[in-house]
């Protein structure tokens, strides 16, 4: 057999040794597994994004808060109940409070065999209750992405 | 004119020879094979939760080239912290083997080379359980049986050896691409019979195979001598001192 015949089958071989090795190693999870509707802020008078002094946010029937005056927050992440078709929030912005609801549709979504399942939802509507903030919608797939769901104008 | 015309000849006859000179020929056995794999029944003796059995037919089309069926059957379990996930069904994988070692070596006893495959795999995919917890608390879930369909392609390098008359062992390492793994964007299979962790565009693997041969035709191949190498003719030096010739081993 030619020499380089047999630097050709080494060069096989050793080459395809790591990836052998490395789909038999179990990994960990880096990924996020939690799908987040990402809220935005903007200038109800400029119409410019502006990040709020302060921003506080409750689930309606959680003792928890998400965000408790917390400064300098943009975008803002709000977890949806996947077990529920709506959840609500009360969001102080600053000074100003208002409760929104959202109505939305959820489905799972495998992350990966190493993180598993998480779900991902579709976003039909939204309502905010004293219309103290102006909401606009840029996407209606709240998933994993770092991608805008909507804007909040206050 | 009848000199030119013998000069000729003469000149095509030593081109001839010469031509003559450079050629060998081997008697090359065609071979029908049937192989099964070891490493997954080895797996499964160590761990009974994941069974993957698979074998191959193969026939020698010739000296270096080889048409291969491959096929078998797997039913994987995998649980985690939180999810438990079964998949179970078969495969089959149509492809070429290549020889890359020259006739007079392999012999039909030594394979040493690269396979090339397309692999299909129909199965059933389902999450009896899994949980997801946020802020709002934990949700449980499971997605029931979905009847799927995947396929990908498959380069197989390895290296097989005749240890007894007509029995033959050797490994195939498998690099393998998914096409298509079923299940859509959202439920990617977590395992597909026969290429493994759906969720990957890319996949890697091993087969170490127990080989039975059924010569059915004997081939005669013409091989032309190995060339001396540029290193050997080096060394093949003059020493100008004596005018002698010096050759090395």
């Amino acid at each position: 057999m030619r020499i380089k015949h047999k630097l050709f089958i080494l060069f096989l071989f050793l080459a395809t040794l790591p990836a052998v090795f490395s789909s038999c190693n179990p990994e960990a999870c880096f990924e996020e597994t939690n799908a987040f509707l990402k809220a935005t802020f903007y200038s109800n008078e400029t119409k410019e994004k502006k990040t709020p002094d302060s921003l506080s946010v409750t689930g309606i029937g959680i003792q928890d808060k998400l965000y408790n005056k917390q400064p300098g927050v943009q975008p803002c992440l709000l977890p949806l109940d996947a077990s529920a078709g709506t959840c609500s929030f009360v969001i102080k912005i600053n000074d100003v409070c208002d409760t929104i609801s959202f109505i939305y549709t959820s489905y799972p979504h495998l992350i990966s065999k190493e993180c598993g399942y998480s779900f991902y939802h579709r976003l039909d509507t939204f309502f905010c209750k004293n219309d103290s903030f102006y909401i606009y919608k840029s996407s209606d797939n709240v998933t994993t992405a770092n991608e805008e769901n909507i804007r909040i104008f206050y | 004119m009848r000199k030119i015309f013998v000069y000729f000849i003469s000149l095509l006859l030593i081109i001839d020879m010469q031509g003559l000179r450079a050629q060998d020929t081997v008697l090359f056995p065609l071979k029908i094979r049937a192989g099964f794999d070891l490493i997954g029944p080895g797996f499964y003796f160590n761990d009974r939760t994941n069974m993957n059995m698979e074998g191959f037919i193969s026939y020698d089309r010739n000296e270096k080239l080889a048409y291969v069926l491959e096929s078998g059957y797997s039913d994987y379990k995998y649980s985690q912290y939180n999810y438990d996930y079964n998949s179970r069904g078969a495969f089959a994988r149509l492809g070429l083997d290549l020889n890359l070692l020259k006739p007079d070596k392999a012999g039909g006893k030594y394979w040493a080379g690269l396979g090339f495959r397309y692999g299909m795999s129909i199965f059933d995919s389902q999450t009896t359980a899994f949980k997801h917890e946020n802020y709002w608390g934990e949700t449980l879930s499971s997605i029931p049986a979905k009847k799927m369909f995947a396929h990908y392609i498959e380069v197989a390098p390895g290296v097989k050896t005749e240890v007894f008359k007509n029995f033959s062992m050797g490994w195939t390492i498998r690099l393998k691409m998914l096409l298509s793994g079923g299940g859509g964007k959202h439920l990617k299979p977590i395992s597909v019979p026969g290429y493994g962790n759906g969720g990957r565009m890319t996949n890697a693997g091993i087969s170490y195979f127990i080989v039975w041969n059924i010569p059915y035709r004997t081939k005669t191949v013409i091989i032309k001598p190995e060339l001396p190498s540029e290193e050997d003719e080096e060394y093949e030096e003059t020493d100008v001192s004596t005018g002698q010739q010096r050759i090395g081993f």
